[in-house]
């Protein structure tokens, strides 16, 4: 109960009230910490890779371990794929949505199917509500090309 | 979260009103009461896992040639989920690496020595450490308890050469 006011409240002498408040916004420093060397990478497509049709998307991590969302362990977390779309707000739940595929069961590949064109691929992991770690565990962003 | 949701602590008491107030911060025990346990020799029950479930070694290949006895192993996971060891949920397991070894008995837990190394922090690389000459490897899955599933997920066996 970091930041906290207490308030203690006498009255007459003989009702004492003690409340404790805490910010209504998630702070921050709630964030899970993840070590400096926790590494995620995009095992495959390789950047600037050329894929057809419905492709494989591996994922890779070092000194860093996997657990399916809602399990909350320290230096762990699920793996999400953001597509087309830059690295959310860290300080909150990375939205669930066509940009942002979440893994919370743990798993650690994934087929993905995009309409032909240029797309980005990043990979950034979240702690058991979803939340990135901090520092956040996020994989360098590739480009791909669907034929 | 550690201090997500906000924390309300009231205490009151007026004098003849005795409340003996609980924080309620402790675990509440939910430890089973003894003697409704099964048999002491009794297996654990292996947890089911699909048959299209399948392990692999990404890296190295089969019959890689590594200079060197430091090198990480990528183990790779299909249709099917990592969770720490201690965590059951339907789908998963964590991954075990099998060194120079057969598959051990599959109704009992994965023995835990420098033959079969296990990742229950949930992790999906190793690094592993080899003297010089052949070595085989092979990922074998197990549950909360380090038992294999049933089919086990389990990869094929590779033969790599350190050298
Ligand atoms: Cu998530
Ligand atoms: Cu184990």
């Amino acid at each position: 109960m970091r930041s906290s006011a207490l308030v203690a409240a006498v009255a007459a002498g003989f009702v004492s009230v003690f409340v404790a408040l805490a910010p209504g916004a998630a702070p921050a420093d709630d964030r899970h910490p993840a070590p400096k060397d926790a590494y995620a990478y995009i095992g495959w497509p390789n950047d600037g890779e050329v894929v057809t049709g419905r492709f494989k998307v591996w994922l890779g991590l070092r000194n860093f371990g996997v657990a399916p969302s809602g399990v909350d362990k320290p230096n762990t977390g699920h793996h999400h794929l953001l597509i087309d779309v830059g690295v959310p707000p860290l300080d909150e739940p990375i939205p669930n949505d066509r940009n942002h595929v979440h893994l919370g069961a743990g798993q650690t590949e994934t087929y993905l199917e995009l309409p032909p064109g240029r797309h980005t691929l990043q990979l950034l992991m979240g702690d058991a509500d979803h939340v990135p770690h901090d520092p956040p565990v996020t994989s360098k962003k590739i480009t791909i090309t669907v034929r | 979260m550690i201090v997500r949701v906000a924390a309300f602590l009231l205490a009151c008491a007026i004098p003849g009103t005795a409340l003996a107030q609980d924080a309620g911060h402790g675990t509440h025990d939910m430890t089973a009461p003894d003697g409704q346990t099964a048999p002491g020799d009794e297996r654990p029950k292996r947890m089911a896992a699909p048959k299209d479930a399948r392990a692999y070694i990404i890296w190295p290949s089969n019959g890689t040639v590594i200079n060197g006895g430091k090198f990480w192993v990528r183990m790779g996971l299909q249709n099917y989920g990592v969770a720490p060891a201690g965590v059951r949920r339907e789908g998963t397991g964590h991954h075990h690496l099998i060194i120079d070894s057969e598959l051990p008995p599959l109704d009992e837990p994965i023995p835990n020595d420098r033959n079969h190394l296990h990742f229950g922090g949930g992790q999906t690389e190793a690094r592993v450490e080899l003297p010089p000459g052949q070595h085989t490897l092979q990922m074998l899955l197990g549950d909360a308890d380090h038992v294999p599933h049933d089919p086990p997920v389990t990869s094929s066996k590779i033969t790599i050469t350190v050298r």
